[in-house]
């Protein structure tokens, strides 16, 4: 049944009114098919791969061995000799569970679904370097024989940590400075304008490889490192909202009503111009994990052996015949940027209440 | 208008100033410089020619031991440590004397006068007095071209001496230092890279224009259709894959590796031997060989971003009031979207020029290195791993300047769009 204009805005209204802006861009936002799914992808993506050791691991879950339940996953490091296997150092895993099955042993394991480690290398029996894709190294081996697939996992999880941890950061950083550079203006404001334009006339990247260069990269150092040149995109977009919010009526009535600068920056001012904050959000987790791949593929990021794509880019573009090298990393990157962008656009569209129309 | 280009060409030299500090203290303050470096190249001969990059500032008091002292002063003042860091910095930019052909003298114990061959038939009387050199020349008088100090006053009474002549060189008088790796004045190893650089680069710049611009339009009067949804899979892939990527993928792909082999590994041209027998149309085609793969990567960069620039500027400039009005008037379709739209549509891709100069610059250290070829970005990123400080002190001071001149010209490119802006 088709209601009349008039009586639809009665009915309506009543839901309407009680949802909150944001309430409806989340609305908005899900009806982002694209951008929803790939939402909802990444996050489950990104949780499960807190769980990788118990997914991908060179370790068993659990060993039962002369009645008693040993749990190498959690344990960790466990000698060969403690399950009576005849191996230097660590228990290889994979080959106790084919010992065990071939004699009819009592004694049993579980490994974990995909059972090899991203830093096991070829010190460990049965690797082989340069392993072509197949059915045991899904994605093949690399120049020291570590498993790609493996490597590709963890990786995945460290460049998401670090470009949310750094973008969070940037957001900390640019919304305290350029706040403060839109509401109180003057020389403040001055002085950060001039800092701005001569850090933005810097080639970013190039200054951070000579930071990384000249001392030890780890993940905090980087993303320190990171923090210290890429602020100022966040703060000049910071300060600019603060500007035009700091001239609106509700301010002055804020301010009029005795509220501290404080207050009226972060309870009044900031929930006021959190739109480009948001919108922006996922397009500078998109150039964090860019600029984190560039410099590992450089050799200035993550110390080795973390697991990285941008190291088997490298590793596969000095090896052009091992094309599962750069494949791999790529379209890992690929998928997962894609997924980012996706959920941007949806983001974006969602924010904004601009609706093209078109004439003809 | 042109009061206010002065005025920004102006304002760039505080900039200009304020970032070559910066990026001066970063690089000096840091250590593993040069010194340490070559200190430690030194002390290991060629016990091994492995892992140099360890340097760290330890090492020093370390090496102060093995090599003599007077080698240690001899490095020292090759690279200009001796001085403090302002005065670096000045000599560095040119407006500070820089000291040349140094010469050095010992005063035995209770010696003050010393006769010394300088060079260029010149003799030089010098006398100590207390702690002043006095440098007169054979006729007496005192030479405008030398100066002298005292350095170090032993405790047995042996005096050491210095003279030297000064000249003003820096970056101001486009004297970048001497490359340590190259042993070439970096000017020298910047100008046949920076070449091959700005060759790729605005070629890429180019067919990044020809491209987008075409494209975004098309996509804007389009948009909603199929074309748009299947060129927008295109720019989806343009914004999550780096072009330095892409070219690794195309490189695999088309590079002779596993798959096909239509373009050659890498490098600008074919080797040099091969290249003097071309004939001038084999030349032009074997350049053209070498330059499709990394052109296509470098095209990439920003290509996502222009289009969709371009696509989106359409689209809102389509939907204002004044295209209605020029509908109303009864103007045809096409003078509304190519006259009226268009001009307005093309402000903010003019306004990003200066950002995709910048770019080029930027992006290229990934793309020289993934095709081998020896530009301008790949030499900066050598200098870092050799701590070749003039060739990265240059490299940042070019960059520096390119992004300034970049902005200025976004300006300018602003202004011949938008007639609307009065700059103030």
């Amino acid at each position: 049944m088709k209601w009349p204009k008039f009586f639809k805005k009665h009915i309506d209204d009543s839901e309407e009114i009680s949802l909150s802006i944001y309430r409806k861009r989340w609305q908005k936002f899900k009806t982002m098919k694209r951008g929803y799914y790939s939402f909802v992808i990444l996050i489950i993506l990104y949780i499960i791969s807190f769980f990788l050791p118990f997914l991908i691991n060179n370790r068993a879950l659990v060993v039962k061995y002369e009645d008693q339940l040993y749990f190498p996953v959690i344990q960790g490091y466990i000698e060969g000799t403690t399950f009576g296997q005849d191996v230097p150092g660590e228990t290889n895993y994979r080959l106790l569970k084919q010992t065990w099955e071939e004699s009819d042993s009592p004694n049993w394991l579980i490994l974990p679904p995909y059972p090899y480690s991203p830093y096991e290398d070829i010190t460990v029996e049965g690797n082989k370097m340069f392993d072509p894709p197949n059915s045991e190294h899904w994605l093949g081996t690399d120049n020291t024989g570590r498993d790609v697939f493996a490597r590709l996992c963890y990786a995945f999880n460290i460049s998401i940590s670090f470009a949310l941890v750094l973008t969070v950061l940037n957001y900390i950083i640019g919304i305290l400075i350029g706040g403060s550079m839109g509401y109180f203006g003057g020389k403040f404001d001055l002085f950060f304008q001039r800092i701005i334009e001569i850090w933005s006339s810097m080639p970013i990247l190039y200054v951070i490889i000579i930071l990384v260069s000249i001392m030890k990269p780890s993940f905090l150092l980087l993303i320190g490192i990171y923090t210290i040149v890429n602020w100022i995109s966040m703060t000049y977009l910071m300060r600019a909202e603060f500007y035009r919010e700091k001239a609106k009526d509700y301010v002055a009535a804020a301010l009029s009503m005795g509220q501290s600068d404080f207050k009226v920056m972060f309870k009044h001012i900031l929930p006021n111009s959190l739109v480009p904050v948001i919108t922006f959000f996922p397009f500078a987790v998109v150039m964090g994990i860019l600029a984190l791949v560039g410099l590992d593929y450089l050799g200035f990021g993550m110390p080795p052996p973390t697991p990285s794509w941008g190291q088997m880019l490298d590793v596969g573009l000095s090896n052009i015949t091992k094309w599962w090298m750069v494949f791999a990393p790529v379209t890992a990157q690929f998928l997962t940027l894609l997924c980012i962008v996706f959920i941007g656009e949806g983001v974006r569209e969602a924010f904004d209440p601009k609706v093209y129309s078109r004439l003809r | 208008m042109i009061q206010y280009f002065i005025r920004r060409i102006l304002l760039m030299i505080p900039t200009f100033l304020g970032s070559t500090l910066l990026i001066f203290v970063i690089l000096q303050l840091t250590p593993g410089g040069p010194l340490e470096q070559t200190i430690q190249r030194l002390q290991m001969g060629n016990m091994s020619g492995g892992e140099i990059s360890g340097a760290t500032g330890d090492m020093m008091t370390g090496g102060s031991s093995i090599l003599p002292e007077s080698a240690l002063k001899e490095l020292n003042r090759f690279y200009g440590f001796d001085k403090p860091i302002w005065q670096r910095y000045l000599i560095w930019l040119g407006v500070w004397p820089r000291e040349i052909r140094h010469r050095d003298l010992t005063f035995e114990p209770g010696e003050t006068t010393l006769n010394k061959y300088v060079g260029y038939g010149t003799y030089l009387n010098l006398e100590r007095r207390e702690n002043d050199l006095m440098i007169t020349d054979e006729s007496g008088a005192v030479p405008s071209d030398w100066k002298g100090r005292i350095d170090k006053i032993k405790d047995d009474g042996t005096v050491e001496a210095v003279i030297y002549q000064t000249e003003f060189s820096g970056i101001l008088t486009g004297n970048l230092g001497t490359s340590y790796t190259y042993a070439q004045p970096v000017t020298e190893v910047m100008a046949p890279r920076f070449k091959i650089s700005i060759f790729y680069g605005l070629s890429g710049l180019i067919l990044m224009y020809l491209i987008c611009i075409p494209l975004g339009i098309k996509k804007a009067l389009n948009h909603g259709t199929p074309f748009d949804f299947v060129s927008s899979v295109i720019v989806f892939v343009g914004y999550s894959i780096p072009g330095w990527a892409l070219g690794g993928v195309l490189l695999v792909l088309f590079g002779g590796g596993s798959f096909w082999d239509i373009f050659p590994l890498g490098g600008f041209r074919s080797p040099m031997e091969i290249w003097e027998t071309l004939s001038w149309w084999q030349k032009i085609l074997d350049q053209l060989h070498h330059a499709i793969l990394p052109i296509i990567a470098w095209t990439i960069g920003s290509f996502a971003t222009m289009t969709t620039l371009m696509k989106n500027s359409l689209l809102e400039n389509l939907s204002q009031d004044y295209i209605r009005t020029a509908f109303a008037k009864g103007l045809s379709e096409k003078r509304v979207v190519w006259v009226h739209a268009m001009r307005n549509s093309l402000i903010p891709i003019a306004a990003r020029i200066g950002q995709n100069i910048g770019v080029i610059i930027s992006g290229s250290y990934f793309i020289e290195r993934v095709f081998n070829i020896d530009g301008f970005g790949k030499m900066g990123y050598q200098a870092i791993l050799d701590r070749d400080y003039p060739i990265t002190l240059g490299f940042l001071v070019i960059v520096v300047l390119i992004r300034l001149i970049g902005n200025i010209l976004s300006d300018l490119a602003l202004a011949t769009v938008d007639p609307r802006i009065r700059f103030k």
